[in-house]
């Protein structure tokens, strides 16, 4: 895992974010992932692969997807997690992680990526791929999200 | 290519690593549309696909036969879902059946050239998986151990 590989990870996020008037998103803190456990009830994944390999997964609880939603969308009130902010979520992630390899592909590293997909349950145990898996916390106002990246060269 | 067709490998390879790694026969159903979402059983590994095809292959089945599957594949005796090594059985199993898969549909269709991110594990209650304008197609396989569901959602890639 190379440090300029996470910061373009960081970057995209931090920049969609932005565009998508998402308030005030700082960075929180930075970790390897211990437990499988998470208290996350919405976790979407994308993969990679190219020169970097592994999986990238976007995680935050529910009420914190509702209001990114919402915000996505305008303000419109989301009361419900249905397929419209799954919707809206898995674009997010679309453009984070286009945003992210764009920023890779400056620094000479290719890559693709899957289609998103979201995993939405309770209690969850997750293992993104089966390297080390670095969590990038951040809070904004409409909650905390968290960023955990698994890749390997 | 259609959805239904693009599972037969997948199919076809499950078949030949539960019989060789597991020594389990597996009873195949008829492959069914999921639309652009579906409830795991418990246990899901997935695996993405991109190049020629984007996509994700899931292996979903229900925690008692992911634990049932370990304990035949490594033949230790697990009793939780959490731990590792269960997971990782899972997602090794995913990744031979995938990787086998991949390589068949890779033979026939010169050019395609598709490629696999490493494997993921979820596992959880009322787990659902939702993948945005895209069809999922699935297969039942029954087996001594429970039942197995095949999953495949892909587009061609532009």
């Amino acid at each position: 895992m190379d440090v300029n590989h996470i910061n373009a990870f960081i970057t995209g996020l931090v920049e969609v974010s932005g565009m998508l008037g998402i308030g005030s998103l700082t960075r929180t803190g930075l970790s390897k992932r211990e437990k499988l456990k998470t208290e996350n009830e919405v976790n979407i994944i994308i993969g990679l692969v190219g020169d970097i390999k592994g999986n990238v997964v976007l995680s935050m609880q529910e009420k914190t997807a509702m209001n990114i939603a919402s915000k996505m969308m305008g303000g419109m009130p989301v009361n419900e997690f249905d397929l419209m902010p799954k919707s809206a979520l898995c674009e997010l992630t679309n453009m984070v992680s286009g945003r992210s390899v764009s920023e890779l592909e400056k620094i000479g590293v290719l890559t693709n990526i899957t289609p998103p997909t979201l995993v939405h349950g309770h209690n969850l145990i997750s293992l993104i791929s089966q390297v080390e898996t670095l969590v990038v916390k951040f809070a904004a106002e409409e909650g905390e999200i968290e960023f955990n990246i698994a890749t390997e060269n | 290519m259609e959805i239904s067709t693009a599972i037969a490998p997948f199919v076809r390879a499950s078949n030949n690593v539960f019989r060789d790694m597991l020594d389990l026969n597996i009873h195949k159903g008829q492959a069914e549309a999921e639309g652009d979402s579906f409830i795991s059983q418990g246990f899901t590994v997935m695996v993405g696909l991109t190049g020629g095809w984007e996509g994700w292959f899931f292996l979903d089945m229900s925690q008692e036969t992911a634990i049932k599957m370990a304990n035949l594949m490594v033949g230790e005796d697990y009793h939780s879902i959490e731990e590792e090594e269960v997971l990782l059985a899972g997602a090794e199993i995913a990744n031979i059946i995938s990787g086998n898969a991949i390589t068949d549909i890779n033979n026939i269709n010169s050019g395609l050239n598709i490629r696999l991110t490493p494997p993921s594990i979820f596992a959880g209650n009322n787990m659902s998986m939702f993948n945005v304008k895209l069809n999922a197609c699935s297969v039942l396989l029954q087996s001594d151990i429970g039942n197995v569901k095949l999953n495949v959602v892909m587009k061609e890639a532009k």
